[in-house]
């Protein structure tokens, strides 16, 4: 089940604290770059099933986003290749993801929050 | 919106297939972590955050992904860029020898000011070396420009050859900015607004 309380790590619509990866802690974004979004989008799941077929794949619905509206807003990050118009972001330093996913239309990233962790250091 | 970094450099990676180019931009995990989702559909660049002499600069560096292998690297590929990292394989003599085709593709699709540094990776194999450091040392001297041997995989000097490139773009951009201060009469300047910087920033492409 997907985390549903965020609301102490939300100050102004803004993210608190800065925003990390859950695997190696890497640094992904500042405090108060992203902004809170809830909509509902289909994510990969980090790990896959190794009897899937090619054509499949097995996703979640994810809920609670950062927005962030510039990509160098993030301090690390990774884009994937695109897949039907979007880019999954993925921790730049141990490459785990997808964390979130970058819209080629709008230029716009969503950093999902469940995917992540929230502190300064 | 207010830009919360100084600079932004875009850096490629160039070379034949083979010689580590995506191991040192991407961390190669054969851990069975990684046979997942991201490791199937690949990854295209990343945005890294660097910090010289208090600037804090945004990099966001490219691989080829493979457009090597068909010599297709076309001037799409380099436009904005403003480093390239040249790639060899230690263990690989004919991927040295490449490195001349490259920096002549480089010449004729790049920018002319690009910065340039060369890198012999894959120098933890030194029991399979085929090319010695000093060679690498005297191509580089030829082309008038920095070499370092690397290895991807151990995490040697991957860092700091990302750090020497970028602080010798930055040296470059600051001493052209420079240069072009202060503006020729008649050209209004709103300095919150319209800093040098800027004008370099826009080119840059960022998909």
């Amino acid at each position: 089940m997907e985390t549903t309380n965020f609301a102490d790590q939300i100050a102004n619509g803004k993210n608190r604290t800065n925003v990390r990866c859950q695997f190696c802690n890497s640094f992904m974004l500042k405090a108060q770059e992203g902004s809170y979004r809830e909509k509902e989008a289909d994510i990969p799941l980090m790990q896959q099933k190794k009897d899937r077929t090619a054509d499949t794949l097995n996703t979640e619905p994810l809920k609670y986003f950062w927005l962030v509206e510039d990509m160098m807003s993030f301090e690390n990050i990774g884009f994937s290749h695109s897949i039907d118009g979007k880019k999954f972001l993925v921790c730049a330093d141990c490459e785990r993801g997808p964390v979130g996913y970058h819209e080629l239309s709008t230029r716009h990233c969503y950093l999902a929050l469940n995917r992540v962790v929230h502190k300064d250091v | 919106m207010a830009k919360t970094y100084d600079y932004l450099f875009k850096l490629l990676l160039i070379g034949d297939s083979g010689v580590g180019k995506t191991c040192i931009l991407f961390r190669f995990s054969e851990d069975a972590f990684n046979t997942t989702f991201i490791s199937t559909i690949g990854i295209d660049f990343k945005i890294r955050t660097i910090e010289l002499d208090n600037k804090k600069i945004k990099l966001q560096i490219w691989d080829t992904a493979g457009q090597e292998r068909f010599r297709t690297i076309t001037t799409a590929y380099y436009r904005g860029a403003m480093g390239i990292m040249l790639v060899y394989d230690i263990t690989q003599e004919k991927s040295f020898e490449n490195i001349k085709n490259w920096i002549r593709n480089i010449e004729e699709n790049a920018s002319a000011d690009v910065e340039k540094m060369l890198l012999g990776n894959k120098c933890e194999l030194n029991d399979k070396r085929q090319v010695s450091k000093e060679r690498g040392e005297q191509l580089a001297i030829e082309y008038g420009i920095k070499f370092m041997e690397t290895s991807a995989k151990a995490s040697i000097n991957v860092e700091e050859a990302f750090l020497t490139l970028a602080s010798d773009i930055k040296a470059k951009t600051e001493k052209r900015m420079e240069a072009n201060n202060p503006p020729k009469g008649g050209h209004q300047l709103k300095l919150t607004e319209s800093r040098p910087k800027d004008s370099w920033l826009s080119r840059c492409s960022l998909l």
